[in-house]
């Protein structure tokens, strides 16, 4: 024993606790890369110039093919694709979650894989099956094969709006899935014992119960269909047919930037209005706040006859929305002649030579130097904001969870959450807006790989700070209470308790970044430049510039590095947590 | 269907009920009859069986063999499955979560099984606002349930139960997630509800105290079981088993391990009763209640040295627990008593054992 009898804090923690250096630091970082750049869009069109941009969009004749046009193509392509991922996501979620088809697991997980493979991979692969040759070059697989493609079904909004339900209803079917594994089975079995038949427990109990997350669901994939660029460019530009997104970019790439962040404003105004809205019906009724009981236990209802042919139903769903893609791209990548994809398959476009017949004499990807920067390029990229996502992440979510009502907590958990109503296109152009000159002795930031990291790791601040937030929920106060009793220090603490609890949390946060990276095209499409190329945006240019197979065979390397990263995750996960094992 | 319903006919007969889930067998050859207006209570510790019996008396999972009638009615059994469906047998189920639906105010959660009866709405609103007023909870009628605190939840669980005039009244554990305080006052609130419809009721619980002071049946289940079926205070008197002796009353009475030497029975060197009491036996367990162990020497009577565990004041006397070994043994103390844990204390037996049982823990006849 010593004889000190006075108990002074322990250096760590004092540091943690007095301090205002920290969220002083943090409220800094996230308006530097969250307000200033919003602020800084909508000032530059305040200016005279501005001013004009404005006028020119809203009121001029050429405000019809600048807004209102795009607004009507976008606000469709919003409101159908939620229809139809409610419909699809909702249908697959229902099927799992709440009757005993057979093989649940297989589908659960079939209905969740759209979301890993990027948007304009499904686009490409329609455009390879569906092109026809109304627009010149090679005519897709089915007119190939002596099928009239009508140019409804091959370009504009149609499959435009097909493509992304195929990439959103897997975000629809996970929100509402979680919500429907929570109506415990009891709230149904009460709806039994008071004599009500399957349809009207359906309609009188289930369904009200998970109107927040159909609403939910509706909205965001809403949101998500507005802002997308891949599959309206791909699909829609070779006929002219612009939404908010494309006509945003199109301004910007022509260098009439005060018009361009007109849209974007405009664009953001859209979003973040219906985004509202939902949060609005949702949150202004207690009637939807859930009250769980023992949990977990869900009833299932039998399907009867009817339990194979949905799973077919189920099925055919998933297929034609993973397997399918994948495999049009992978044969499009062999096949020489783009409309003939089953025909003199070669590995030209991956390993080939240039100067060839071919493709214009073109190499093929892995003997591109551009290509093999790229892919170097996107990893770096996905990793680095991966990491520092999550670091953010979980340094203000502990600062906000530590302060909890405080003002600076309010203030940070405010701001943080702004990106998710900004469309990430419309987040590039504030980036423009704010990067795109050089800020007093500072350089200008455009083109560069550090802008690139800046940007994604400031729109990935929503989903940083709520991973942030579960993973340290995990670690209850008393966990760490007790492990403060027994003495341990902070560090200590740090690396026997909170890392080891925290690391899965982190870790799956890290990896959905990471992905998230590495498909992206909307956030990148408009702050890369050829100095800096990531995958996304080479496979872009060449589809635009009409080299398909070129463009198939760089989006399975993305669609390889997605599914890898994905895979890896699960199988570190269980390595690292062995208590988890289940 | 059985044999058309008499007035003989008990309102709950359970014959011969088994389930199994795959290759475990949950409930074991039940068979229990009440007649109508009975309190019946199935008491057991977890995962034995007792929520799986009532979940087949309510309709809601079909038995594997054996029968269910409800007033000489056949309501499920092993051949038929679930013959009347839940919704079709007057019976009413409060869950241990209440189950509530979040989405209906407090009215309209009571109001909705009504409606999907199809009651005209005037004798609907009338019902509500009576159940409302029985459970005392009118002022709540336009609350939502996540707006309510617990006990009120439980409240409006028993009205939306109660509001269509059930028969049977069948609840699960109602009270389990309930503090202290509010769990007695409930107590009392459920038999005064049980009066006032006069429904024939089934109530689960693993809290003996519950199944003793409301019922006017208790089935003991252990390990899908009934280890024993009566009227509570005839099980507290006569236990069947080791099981029911222990598990009934308070305190829990004690059980000694004592085999025969000559012409006692003996535990731990000491000679308690004469061998006459269970002949052909050499090994049997004594019941003795805690008022028949004095804490104290009492000249002319058996005693064992035991180490201090505890004691607990209850009106006026002391109950004292102390170990023999790994055995727990309590004794009663006059007044008030204290001693440091492990002190020595004598414990004496001052009557003959309540009962006495074999070995396998099934009583032997005296």
């Amino acid at each position: 024993m010593t004889s000190t009898s006075t108990f002074a804090p322990s250096g760590g923690s004092r540091l943690l606790r007095s301090g205002f250096i920290m969220p002083a630091i943090l409220v800094a970082i996230v308006a530097v890369l969250v307000v200033a750049p919003l602020v800084r869009i909508l000032l530059s069109t305040l200016t005279p110039s501005g001013v004009e941009a404005w006028q020119a969009v809203l009121v001029s004749p050429l405000s019809f093919n600048l807004w209102w046009r795009p607004l009507f193509n976008t606000m469709v392509l919003g409101f159908g694709v939620a229809s139809g991922c409610l419909i699809l996501g909702g249908f697959l979620a229902w099927l799992v979650v709440l009757t005993d088809v057979p093989g649940r697991r297989l589908l659960g997980l079939m209905a969740t894989l759209p979301y890993m493979i990027p948007s304009f991979a499904a686009a490409l692969a329609w455009g390879t099956l569906f092109r026809n040759s109304r627009l010149g070059g090679s005519a897709g697989f089915f007119e190939t094969n002596g099928l009239i493609i009508p140019d409804w079904l091959a370009w504009g909004l149609a499959p435009t709006a097909v493509v992304l339900i195929a990439h959103y209803y897997s975000l629809a079917y996970t929100i509402i899935a979680a919500a429907l594994s929570s109506v415990g089975a009891d709230l149904v079995e009460a709806g039994q014992m008071a004599g009500a038949r399957r349809p009207r427990i359906f309609f009188g109990i289930i369904l009200p119960v998970v109107t927040p997350a159909l609403i939910a669901a509706a909205s965001l994939t809403f949101a998500g269909a507005v802002a997308n660029f891949a599959a309206p460019a791909l699909l829609g530009l070779p006929v002219r047919m612009q939404t908010l997104s494309t006509r945003l970019f199109g301004m910007i790439e022509t260098g009439q930037n005060e018009r361009g962040f007109v849209l974007a404003l405009l664009l953001i105004a859209v979003s973040a209005l219906f985004l509202w809205m939902s949060d609005r019906i949702v949150s202004g009724r207690k009637a939807f706040i859930t009250v769980t009981g023992k949990g977990g236990r869900t009833k299932r209802f039998p399907l009867g006859v009817w339990r194979w042919p949905l799973f077919a139903i189920a099925v055919a769903i998933g297929l034609l929305t993973t397997v399918t893609p994948v495999l049009v791209l992978a044969a499009s990548s062999l096949a020489p002649q783009s409309g003939a994809l089953f025909s003199n398959w070669t590995l030209h476009f991956w390993i080939g030579e240039g100067g060839g017949e071919i493709a214009q004499g073109q190499a093929g990807i892995f003997r591109n130097p551009v290509l093999l920067d790229a892919i170097w390029n996107t990893i770096r990229l996905g990793l680095v904001v991966a990491l520092t996502t999550m670091l953010l992440g979980l340094a203000l979510a502990y600062t906000i969870v530590q302060r909890r009502g405080s003002l600076v907590a309010t203030i940070l958990s405010q701001l943080a959450f702004i990106p998710l109503l900004v469309p990430s296109i419309a987040f590039a152009a504030a980036y423009i807006a704010l990067f795109g000159a050089p800020i007093g002795p500072l350089p200008s930031l455009y083109g560069t790989f550090a802008l690139l990291v800046i940007a994604a790791s400031a729109h990935n601040l929503p989903f940083a700070v709520q991973s942030g937030r579960s993973v340290l929920g995990q670690i209850s106060a008393d966990i760490e209470e007790s492990a403060r009793l027994t003495g341990a220090g902070l560090l200590r603490r740090l690396f026997a308790i909170i890392f080891p609890l925290a690391i899965r949390g982190l870790f799956a946060g890290a990896i959905l970044v990471f992905v998230k990276m590495v498909r992206d095209l909307s956030l990148i499409v408009l702050l890369f430049t050829a100095t800096s190329p990531v995958l996304s945006m080479v496979a872009y240019r060449y589809a635009a510039e009409g080299f398909m197979q070129f463009a198939n065979a760089i989006t399975l390397v993305i669609l390889t590095v997605c599914l890898a990263a994905s895979f890896l995750a699960h199988g570190l996960q269980n390595r690292v947590q062995k208590w988890k094992e289940s | 269907m059985n044999a058309p319903a008499t007035g003989a006919a008990d309102a709950i007969e359970i014959r011969n009920l088994v389930k199994r889930f795959g290759a475990f067998t949950a409930v074991k050859d039940v068979n229990i009859s009440v007649p109508a207006g009975s309190f019946l209570v199935l008491v057991g510790p977890s995962g034995c069986g007792k929520s799986t019996l009532l979940r087949m008396l309510a309709g809601l999972e079909g038995p594997s063999e054996g029968e269910i009638a409800f007033v000489g009615q056949t309501v499920s059994s092993g051949a038929g499955g679930v013959i009347a469906d839940a919704g079709r047998r007057n019976a009413g189920l409060v869950f241990q979560s209440y189950a509530l639906w979040p989405h209906m105010t407090v009215a309209g959660n009571i109001a909705w099984p009504l409606k999907v009866a199809r009651w005209p709405r005037e004798r609907r609103d009338r019902r509500v606002k009576e159940v409302l007023a029985l459970l005392g909870i009118g002022a709540l009628a336009e609350r939502y349930p996540a707006e309510i605190s617990g006990g009120q939840q439980q409240r409006v669980a028993i009205a939306r139960t109660i509001a269509p005039e059930p028969s049977i009244l069948l609840f699960d554990e109602p009270l389990s997630n309930l503090d202290a305080k509010l769990r007695i006052e409930m107590r009392s609130e459920l038999m005064r509800i049980h009066r006032a419809t006069g429904a024939t009721s089934v109530y689960v619980t693993h809290d003996q105290v519950e199944a003793m002071t409301m019922a006017t049946h208790v089935a003991v289940l252990n390990n899908g079981r009934v280890e024993q079926f009566g009227k509570p205070i005839d099980l507290l008197r006569n236990p069947a088993t080791t099981f029911v002796a222990t598990f009934l009353g308070t305190p829990p009475a004690n059980l000694l391990p004592t085999h025969r030497v000559a012409d006692m029975f003996v535990f731990n060197d000491t000679p308690l009763v004469k061998g006459e009491i269970a002949p052909g036996h050499a090994e049997v367990q004594l019941l003795y209640r805690a008022e028949d162990v004095c804490v104290g020497a009492v000249p002319g009577k058996p005693s064992v040295i035991a180490r201090f565990a505890e004691a607990a004041p209850i009106a006026g006397r002391t109950m004292v627990t102390a170990m023999l070994g790994d055995l727990r043994v309590t004794g009663m103390a006059e007044g008030y008593f204290s001693a440091m844990p492990g002190d020595a204390v004598t414990l004496s037996f001052i009557r003959t054992p309540d009962a006495v049982f074999a070995v396998s823990g099934e009583r032997i006849n005296q």
